[in-house]
């Protein structure tokens, strides 16, 4: 070939691959668990449910798990909406485009680890 | 009763005297038993010896006759005309690639990407080459789906990516690479890795899949280029966290 293009693009696809998996096995599973399972189990008390809830949440396994899930899950979104915008013709917009798209998956991670530190 | 016929439109572009292309109707003997392939030699023979187009075989194995019928990429040796009957069939040169004259594509820039990405086997030993590489059932099902490639093109015209970025190495030539990789005999996945790793190589693909859809061998060039971007993946990992080791 008469030029090559150097990529870092193994770097954005392993996020984007790890979220894939994060956002295909864990997410659901997170869904069911706290939207469906805990309050049946829990029954009518509302307060009750939140504090328990909350309870879980602050234990620091579950913080790190689900920052783990939402920071990966925000990457696989990013590359994803990347990639359909290249697609439909905004490969012009390049290095913009790769900061709008990530810097929206760092500003997330910051907001979520955040909001998991105080919680 | 009088011979059932079937009409292929078909594409000619003669640069010695056409500006633009056109579409030419043929009303060809319709028979059951006959593949794209014999209408097209049938016209050649009976009506128009002009007509230029690539063939070989006739059996799905030198991938020579790759063509668009109806806008699909489909090689005309392994597709009936009872499957069109009795509507017109469209047949056009491969897309994604110029054209040359009538159905002929020019070839020269999928022979220099194929050839880009070293796809033989590589030994730094080659003073040894006459002894025997022994390999294990397993080792040869590790690449065997993917060695079975003849190069027909079908990919190049169904992959979209191509359509928007002709340097894309594309799907055959990067699922060959793969199957080099794969090999346990080989040791070029070093020299290979640049090219696979390049924006223009693995990079450029977007998993749309339309290179497995269509292969005629059964390849899964999408696969294998997947199975690729995790190599590749590895192997930009050990590049910068220890820059200081091979590969």
């Amino acid at each position: 070939m008469s030029h090559l293009t150097k990529s870092n693009e193994a770097f954005w696809w392993s996020l984007f691959s790890a979220g894939g998996v994060m956002a295909a096995l864990f997410v659901p599973v997170i869904i069911f668990v706290t939207g469906f399972v805990l309050p049946f189990m829990m029954g009518d008390d509302l307060e009750s449910q939140y504090d328990r809830m909350q309870g879980l949440i602050t234990m620091w396994p579950t913080r790190v798990a689900l920052f783990g899930v939402i920071f990966l899950s925000f990457f696989h979104c990013a590359h994803r909406i990347r990639h359909i915008l290249m697609d439909f013709g905004v490969r012009w917009a390049g290095v913009a485009l790769l900061i709008l798209c990530y810097g929206g998956a760092v500003a997330g991670t910051v907001v979520a680890g955040v909001v998991l530190a105080r919680f | 009763m009088p011979q059932e016929t079937i009409t292929l439109e078909v594409f000619r572009y003669r640069p010695e005297e056409d500006k633009q292309s056109t579409f030419q109707n043929y009303d060809v003997p319709y028979h059951e038993h006959w593949v794209v392939l014999d209408a097209i030699n049938w016209i050649k023979d009976n009506v128009d010896g002009t007509l230029s187009y690539r063939w070989s075989c006739r059996m799905g194995v030198c991938g020579s006759c790759g063509m668009m019928i109806n806008g699909e990429p489909k090689l005309t040796c392994a597709v009936f005309l009872k499957d069109y009957f009795p509507k017109v069939i469209r047949v056009e040169p491969l897309v994604n690639f110029p054209v040359e004259r009538d159905l002929v594509i020019d070839m020269d820039g999928f022979m220099e990407k194929l050839k880009s990405v070293k796809p033989w086997i590589i030994r730094d030993d080659t003073d040894q080459m006459d002894q025997e590489y022994l390999q294990t059932p397993s080792q040869l099902a590790a690449y065997k789906d993917f060695s079975m490639c003849i190069n027909c093109m079908l990919c190049y015209s169904a992959c979209p990516v191509l359509d928007g970025d002709p340097e894309f190495i594309g799907p055959a030539a990067l699922a060959l690479a793969h199957r080099y990789n794969l090999d346990s005999r080989d040791k070029g996945n070093e020299q290979r890795q640049d090219i696979m790793g390049a924006e223009e190589g693995v990079w450029g693909c977007a998993f749309v899949g339309e290179c497995t859809e269509v292969c005629p061998k059964n390849v899964n060039p999408a696969g294998a280029i997947q199975q690729a971007k995790i190599a590749s993946t590895k192997a930009w990992y050990r590049s910068v966290l220890l820059p200081w080791g091979k590969r």
